[in-house]
């Protein structure tokens, strides 16, 4: 991913709509290929997964934060910094739980569901769970064992 | 305003219609129907050499006493028909352009829906909005 040295902070700029579409026609490829919207929620998430192993030594080589002190600390991290590279959207974190051990995060425009309209028959399918999978591989790989994501 | 608003797919079966007194609709699908002669008519009358520069909005395709036909063809071959009230004078050329574009933007975000195949009919809650919308504002 780094090939260059100098990198540095500098990012691609490509379509959003090819983004958006190439996502949607991965999702509705596996609607087709499993049928049932559980065993799509879960090959997203392990998909998901994949990429957030990995992604997460991207964000750490190109934002050069320091080690976060505390879980609130982090999740300001992911919104504010990660979100923000990655998809160019910065999402609220809201709804902590008393322990301070969770949190959701809003996204108000998603780019991957810009257009998409979920028909009747899939109800229960989680249409980004890809975003879990990453962000439950990212943090997994800087040792946060006992992370699970939820939408 | 509007009172009918079609969207033909390319090979000339409705993939969405909706007239807007709900009582009489089939006499809107007629007029419909029938409008799609003179759509490709004028696709025909312009010619093999001028089909890049031909422009998508077809104009007034044609009168009857109660109403006024439109229809607007995109480079994909679907073609979008609006049945206009002949009372409504004050609805002008541009207007009705606009209408056009804003169908045919609605059109595009539909078929950017990933869960939407190209030749179903359009059922998207979003777009039934968008054209009820449409249909609505006509006289502005």
């Amino acid at each position: 991913m780094s090939r260059q040295a100098n990198r540095g902070t500098e990012s691609k700029k490509m379509s959003s709509e090819l983004f958006t579409l190439t996502y949607g026609a991965l999702v509705t490829q596996l609607c087709k290929d499993y049928e049932n919207d559980e065993d799509v929620n879960k090959q997203l998430d392990k998909m998901g997964y994949n990429i957030g192993v990995r992604l997460i030594e991207d964000f750490l080589a190109r934002s050069n934060v320091g080690r976060c002190h505390d879980f609130l600390e982090t999740a300001d991290v992911i919104a504010k910094v990660a979100f923000k590279m990655y998809l160019g959207i910065t999402p609220s974190i809201t709804n902590w739980s008393p322990a301070g051990d969770e949190f959701s995060l809003i996204l108000e425009n998603n780019p991957l569901v810009d257009f998409v309209e979920l028909p009747d028959n899939h109800s229960s399918l989680i249409y980004s769970n890809l975003l879990c999978g990453v962000l439950r591989g990212a943090l997994e790989m800087i040792r946060k064992p006992r992370c699970t994501a939820d939408t | 305003m509007a009172v009918c608003v079609a969207v033909i797919a390319k090979e000339n079966y409705p993939l969405y219609i909706r007239s807007i007194p709900t009582e009489n609709e089939l006499k809107f699908h007629y007029m419909v129907h029938t409008s799609l002669d003179v759509v490709d008519e004028k696709i025909s009358a312009m010619g093999k050499a001028l089909v890049d520069q031909r422009e998508l909005y077809l104009g007034l395709l044609y009168p009857t006493e109660d109403y006024k036909v439109y229809g607007y063809v995109t480079n994909s071959k679907v073609k979008f028909v609006m049945v206009v009230d002949s009372s409504n004078t004050a609805l002008r050329d541009n207007e009705i352009r606009s209408m056009f574009r804003k169908l045919h933007n609605s059109y595009t975000d539909v078929m950017c829906n990933p869960f939407y195949n190209p030749g179903d009919r359009i059922q998207s809650r979003w777009t039934k909005r968008m054209l009820r919308v449409l249909a609505s504002s006509g006289h502005s």
